[in-house]
């Protein structure tokens, strides 16, 4: 397995700035973390250049690009400045859709509450036609699935495609026999190369609050395994999570695109990097064997990057099905 | 044959019978226990039932995936089911021989080997505590859904996809998801958890 990983990369140079930022001021590309220097408007064909942001990703033609928030919607500033930071992004890399992990609406669940906490912050987005792909937290409203800007198809759990890669999104809260039967079998039919699950709850976390959900573990790890899943987004911990490859697989734990805990992490040996201290959302680029991430804090700084291989279980797998 | 080689086979073919026998008839628990989730099911159906009679006299909404029409279709369709079932009760569904059993099938997942991932799960699953519930009427709007572990809702009788169980502190709650509507509680459906207050 091939892993090309830069170590964790914080650009505090650019913290609160990224935008304003005049390309001389920016401290030198690192090119040994394939840091780029992207200009914010430069692939927008009508906004012209606004200022420089730290890019790891390599934009290569026609990969699947998208971005990655978790525990985001309280319609509080934090959510707003992590909001304004993606569509600086969005403009460089012209992601098209976001996966969303969970706690997209806290409290209550009235009409002014999906306006305030996910219609007004990501209104540019919006207004850019990316699209916005959720998955239930335990503060959501099960009905969200109607929610059409949350794209779920009047759904607890769906699955969705891009190029090569098939999302499976689950209910995490109510992991029932039905939707055990359903996963298994989407996993098994599907022939993309990249199987993608995301959902709220995380199978592994150093996280002090909640830690990971054993019960839960133990019965999709199994299925995980047996169809060749290649990565896992969880949220539900108000922090930023890499782990090291758990039986060949790749967890993300993204839970602090809105929340926060603050000093949250317990760090043990299966963390690769770990963010506690403030709020980010992550983008994400996969080119045929490779994913490409970078993980942005509100302020601008890249708190992580690096690329995965796809993991060679996965073509395995399929062939075996077949 | 034999005298020997026929007496053996004889008795080799009563024997069989008599597994036979021992495995075709179950313990009289697992009877009762059938029945009783057969009544559940029935008094789910019947809720169910009803909710699609309502339903269907509900005025049709343009488009349930605006957050205004969702909201409003949840208010007008509990409103009408609450209209029809304004004299049900907490023990409804379930019936004390349902709750009995439903605590029984609750407690055997925590009480296995894998008990302590399933306790440890219920801990770490944001437990929500002190919310008054009470039937017919809707799930707090702003409080969090506490997650139930998976080995203990696949220890359940299976639910049509208008309903959900929820676990409240240790109370299971039927849920209507769409209606966000109470329709059967039962109270200490889970054991008290170590270091848990049996009032919580």
């Amino acid at each position: 397995m091939r892993i090309c990983i830069s170590s964790l990369l914080i650009c505090l140079a650019f913290a609160g700035c990224a935008l304003q930022a005049s390309p001389e001021s920016l401290p030198p590309a690192d090119a040994t973390n394939q840091t780029l220097l992207a200009f914010a408007g430069q692939s927008a064909a009508s906004a012209p250049p606004s200022g420089a942001l730290p890019l790891t990703l390599p934009l290569k033609p026609k990969s699947v690009r998208f971005a990655v928030i978790g525990d985001n919607g309280t319609g509080d500033k934090p959510e707003f400045d992590v909001a304004r930071e993606m569509e600086a992004y969005r403009q460089v890399v012209d992601f098209t859709f976001v996966i969303m992990l969970g706690d997209n609406i806290y409290g209550r669940h009235n009409p002014r509450d999906f306006a305030k906490k996910f219609e007004e912050p990501y209104k540019p987005l919006l207004d850019a036609g990316v699209k916005f792909y959720a998955s239930l937290g335990n503060h959501d409203h099960p009905e969200e699935r109607q929610y059409e800007p949350f794209h779920m198809g009047g759904e607890r759990y769906y699955s969705f495609k891009k190029s090569d890669v098939t999302f499976f999104v689950l209910d995490s809260s109510y992991m029932n026999q039905e939707q055990l039967t359903w996963l298994e079998q989407q996993l098994r039919d599907a022939s993309s190369d990249w199987k993608i699950c995301y959902f709220h709850h995380p199978l592994y976390s150093d996280g002090k609050f909640h830690g990971p959900d054993l019960d839960l573990r133990s019965v999709l790890t199994p299925l995980f395994q047996k169809y060749g899943v290649n990565v896992v987004f969880s949220g539900h911990e108000h922090i930023y999570e890499r782990l090291k490859p758990q039986n060949d697989i790749y967890y993300f734990v993204l839970g602090n695109s809105g929340q926060l805990r603050y000093h949250n992490l317990r760090r043990s040996q299966q963390m690769e990097v770990g963010f506690d201290t403030d709020r980010d959302f992550m983008l994400v680029e996969i080119d045929k064997d490779d994913l490409y991430f970078q993980t942005i804090s509100r302020t601008g700084a890249t708190i992580d990057s690096g690329v995965l291989a796809r993991q060679s279980h996965s073509s395995n797998r399929e062939q075996s099905q077949k | 044959m034999s005298l020997f080689n026929c007496t053996v086979a004889a008795a080799w073919v009563l024997a069989a019978s008599s597994v036979s026998l021992a495995q075709s008839a179950p313990p009289v628990s697992v009877n009762r226990n059938s029945l009783v989730i057969a009544d559940f099911d029935k008094r789910v159906d019947e809720y169910v039932k009803l909710r699609k009679r309502v339903q269907g006299a509900l005025p049709a909404v343009k488009s349930k995936t605006t957050a205004a029409n969702i909201k409003q279709y949840e208010l007008s369709l509990a409103q009408a089911i609450r209209a029809q079932r304004s004299q049900a009760k907490a023990g409804d569904i379930f019936t004390p021989p349902v709750s009995q059993l439903f605590r029984q099938l609750i407690a055997t997942p925590l009480q296995s080997s894998q008990g302590g991932r399933v306790r440890a799960s219920l801990r770490d699953a944001e437990p929500v505590h002190g919310l008054n519930l009470a039937v017919n009427q809707p799930y707090p709007q702003d409080s969090a859904m506490q997650s139930t572990p998976p080995s203990l809702l696949l220890n359940l009788p299976r639910l049509p996809a208008e309903l959900e169980y929820r676990i409240v502190g240790r109370e299971l709650v039927l849920l209507d998801t769409a209606a966000d509507l109470i329709v059967d509680l039962l109270p200490e459906a889970l054991p008290a958890l170590q270091g848990e207050s049996a009032k919580q």
